[in-house]
């Protein structure tokens, strides 16, 4: 169990580490909210996820709430996160960033 | 407590509370400073003072960050460069500030350290709320307990505040005549806005479940961290998602001026005629425990526990109208007839 546990707590780090390195890295606004709002969602989603496998060393009613509320930050996070990312472009495109390319010649 | 992780986040404090300074997109300023509330709400968590975590990530975080924004789309995103009397005044700013500083220095030397067992407040005063809050009132969170009863002549007096600043919101800004006193600026535009299906829909499958949520907390406050102050600012909060991110008149019909106006006005009246209603009963001003004569199958410690979640609702039912009044407000520019 605790095994579990360290296994997808790195791996959530790992994927938010991921997401920093997107934000910083990439070149434009559009692939950097891309790493963002991936990144995030799924990270959050894994260490979560051990925060609840954690919780179950003694398996109670009291731990079960528990576990079930922090499923529902879960469903709330996947729901309200994507969405702030696709508003976040949304308002970028609107406002007429323009997306990178290779070679800025070929576009124009 | 873990010094490393204190130290760790007081310092991006520090670094947000001067970025929110040094910026001079308003915009930007307004994110580093809701970046810093939050900052603020995790380290209070580390620090075991969760109800205030909360009501920092709620109020700092979330509403007063969206206020910024609305005041920001009715003024101007860019700071403004003063050219008379700069350097005078800079300096003037200067001295008062460090003044004040040292003063605050001085007398932060007359404090006892941080959680020192031997001060007069966690000899006699603390050790009294920890052992017999349960015994006394039956409310396992001693936060709520003390706020909401031990002191809940102050927290009344908070909710005045919090009714006073949405009264001072509505004095100031609401404009009654159709034709403007003054010239203003035109609100500064990104784009004009259509109708998104996707961020829509989200919307209004997420606010039932934010109204539930809020309904929760407010009456959870005795068990768990939350209460009244909490769960008004995210009932709040769900009709500020209504009016963003469909329209401002949606919110208006379900909560028209009228009906904010009166439910702040019953919110305050709710906490203050419980606390009369003690005193009609013979006993002191906000003394719950009397309420058992009036309540069905109370005991007089059950009667306080119940006497705190009237007060936690009237509380709600005031932060709630006024946080949607102080929005509505700011956002249409006191006209009410359109807005972010």
């Amino acid at each position: 169990m605790t095994l579990v546990v360290i296994l997808l707590t790195l791996t959530g780090i790992v994927f938010f580490f991921a997401t920093t390195v997107g934000i910083l890295r990439f070149p434009d606004f559009y692939s950097r909210m891309h790493a963002a709002g991936k990144g995030d969602t799924l990270s959050s989603l894994l260490i979560l996820l051990a925060l609840v496998l954690y919780n179950f060393h003694e398996v109670n009613l009291a731990n079960l709430l528990v576990a079930i509320k922090i499923l529902l930050i879960v469903v709330f996070i996947f729901m309200a996160s994507p969405t702030a990312t696709h508003a976040i472009i949304d308002a970028g495109y609107e406002s007429d960033i323009k997306p990178w390319t290779k070679n800025p010649e070929e576009e124009s | 407590m873990i010094w490393q992780l204190d130290l760790s986040i007081l310092t991006l404090i520090v670094i947000c509370a001067f970025a929110t300074i040094m910026v001079k997109d308003l915009l930007s300023a307004a994110i580093i400073f809701g970046a810093y509330s939050f900052l603020m709400c995790l380290l209070w968590t580390e620090m075991g003072a969760v109800d205030v975590a909360f009501t920092e990530a709620s109020v700092g975080a979330g509403v007063s960050t969206v206020l910024f924004f609305a005041a920001v789309y009715q003024t101007s995103r860019r700071v403004g460069a003063r050219k008379s009397g700069r350097l005078l005044s800079k300096a003037f700013a200067l001295t008062a500030a460090l003044l004040t500083g040292l003063v605050l220095l001085i007398a932060e030397a007359d404090f006892p350290g941080f959680a020192n067992p031997f001060t007069p407040a966690s000899l006699h005063l603390s050790p009294y709320y920890i052992t017999q809050t349960l015994h006394d009132t039956n409310v396992p969170n001693m936060v709520t307990s003390v706020l909401a009863d031990y002191r809940g002549f102050d927290t009344m007096f908070e909710t005045a505040v919090i009714f006073t600043a949405g009264l001072a919101v509505i004095a100031i800004l609401r404009r009654f005549k159709k034709e403007a006193r003054y010239d203003l600026p035109e609100p500064y535009v990104i784009s004009e806005g259509y109708p998104d299906t996707i961020i829509r829909f989200v919307a209004r499958q997420l606010v039932p479940f934010i109204q539930l949520f809020a309904l929760y907390v407010v009456a959870h406050g005795h068990h768990s961290p939350g209460g009244g102050f909490q769960g008004g600012v995210i009932l709040g909060a769900s009709f500020i998602l209504l009016a963003i991110s469909f329209d401002f008149k949606i919110v208006l019909g379900i909560m028209s001026e009228r009906w904010n106006v009166l439910l702040g006005n019953i919110g305050v009246l709710i906490y203050a005629g419980i606390g009369f209603l003690c005193l009609l009963l013979g006993a002191n001003f906000l003394d719950y425990s009397m309420l058992s004569k009036v309540l069905p199958a109370t005991d007089k410690i059950m009667a306080r526990s119940h006497g705190m979640l009237g007060i936690e609702i009237g509380v709600a039912i005031a932060v709630m109208a006024i946080v949607v009044s102080i929005y509505l407000n700011i956002v249409s520019h006191g006209k009410y007839d359109k807005g972010l």
